[in-house]
């Protein structure tokens, strides 16, 4: 390690900042380089850790009203004429009572669990019961456990995502299914159920992990992951002609 | 993390309006980000609404190809350094980024268990330790998930030292941990 050249890449390489053809040489060394590859996993998990940790303090409500104040003389100008301030207030404590009540919080369970989920997973030795990159190993091995059938997509060659394998989970005390993908340094949770059984809109606005939900075929799917939305978009797209 | 950077370009003859739009989904980021330096839920909330107030009156001068986050992130921390609470952090925590060796990380690492084992109060504790340069890099770069060229513009200071204050504060996050959980001192770790 002391010696090892890549040493100063690995900052760089967990932050996601090197260059394409860096980054891939770089992970072509880490095969090789178990030292680089521990000092990786270990910088991988501080930076997990911290993210998990520093999301400590919720904006108060009345923070939001505040601001919302704030704004709202410019929002409203030239509007005053025909709008009493009684009315306008209103306005702005239904815009406000919106965004709280659509904020991240536990105000969806369902998806909470689901973080949860996702997160033990990514701290998990075991984060999946049926290993495997090939989908035709890990749908069979949801039979007989599920009530429903899925399609995971195929991935083509050169394809960003990689499938590392399958778990079956509880929420709602339904059975459903979390196939858990690669890209680059992240992991994508995908969560699958009835949808008569579990569904939901996942909260919009800031929140610590990516959620992105839909229903098709009458299955409520979910993806949860720390990766880019870009990243959540092209897997759903995948999942999404693969089940059509 | 959702994604709340305007992307350059996206900027152009924004108005007013477009203000809240931009604005608001960063106001529990922001929220957070104030309550670590000021350690304080009244001064952040001031904090935050002094951001607000401050980059509404400026977004007429917002320039196109300008980072919206990194500047909104700018004024919040700009503002904490003239307030009292910052001067004095200031003069109370030099920051030591004297000797550092970009990768002090060590390969034998027993520690990703202790990592894996430490709980929230502990990493928050490590964080809150942090010498504010140190803190607020950590911040931007693992929970906001800024890149380092978004970082270094909201902290208005070169990229070299977003690396090398980021390094810094991950080394000092993990010897907390370690030292805590692991209750000895590690290779690599000086």
């Amino acid at each position: 390690m002391t010696n090892c050249e890549w040493r100063e890449k690995i900052g760089l390489y967990v932050d996601g900042e090197l260059e394409p053809a860096a980054e891939q040489a770089f992970a072509g060394h880490l095969q090789s380089c178990a030292d680089c590859s521990a000092a990786v996993l270990e910088q991988q998990e501080l930076k997990k850790t911290v993210r998990l940790a520093a999301k400590r303090f919720t904006a108060p409500p009345e923070l939001y009203a505040s601001v919302q104040r704030q704004m709202a003389p410019k929002k409203t100008r030239g509007l005053w004429l025909r709008a009493s301030a009684l009315a306008a207030s209103a306005v702005l404590l239904a815009v406000v009572a919106f965004a709280w009540i659509s904020r991240p919080s536990a105000s969806n369970a369902t998806v909470a669990q689901l973080i949860d989920q996702h997160v033990t997973m990514l701290a998990s030795s075991n984060p999946v019961d049926v290993i495997s990159s090939d989908k035709h190993t890990v749908k069979p091995w949801f039979q007989g456990k599920l009530p429903f059938t899925f399609n995971p997509p195929e991935l083509a060659a050169g394809s960003p995502f990689t499938l590392i394998g399958g778990k079956l989970i509880y929420a709602q005390q339904t059975p459903g299914a979390e196939l858990v993908y690669q890209v680059r340094q992240h992991k994508i949770s995908v969560f699958i159920f009835q949808a008569r059984d579990v569904h939901g809109e996942p909260p919009a606005g800031n929140q610590t992990f990516v959620v992105n939900g839909w229903q098709q075929g009458g299955l409520q799917y979910y993806i949860v992951t720390d990766a880019a939305r870009e990243d959540a978009d092209r897997l759903r797209a995948l999942l999404e002609d693969a089940n059509r | 993390m959702a994604a709340t950077v305007v992307a350059r370009g996206d900027v152009s003859g924004l108005e007013n309006k477009d203000f809240e739009r931009l604005a608001v989904p960063l106001l529990d980021g922001l929220y957070n980000f104030a309550r670590w330096l000021c350690g304080d839920p009244d001064e952040a909330r001031d904090l935050v609404q002094e951001t607000f107030l401050k980059s509404l009156k400026g977004f007429p001068s917002f320039r196109e190809g300008t980072n919206f986050r990194a500047w909104m992130y700018r004024i919040l921390r700009n503002t904490f350094l003239t307030s009292r609470t910052g001067l004095e952090r200031r003069n109370t925590q030099q920051e030591d980024e004297e000797g550092f060796e970009e990768s002090s990380v060590s390969p034998e690492t027993p520690e990703i268990a202790l990592i894996r084992r430490a709980n929230t109060e502990l990493v928050q504790s490590a964080i809150a330790q942090l010498a504010p340069a140190f803190q607020e890099v950590i911040l931007l770069a693992d929970l906001e998930e800024m890149k380092y060229q978004e970082i270094a513009e909201a902290l208005d200071i070169p990229i070299g030292t977003v690396m090398s204050r980021l390094a810094r504060a991950r080394k000092q996050v993990r010897e907390h941990i370690v030292l805590t959980l692991g209750g000895r001192r590690t290779v690599g770790v000086k």
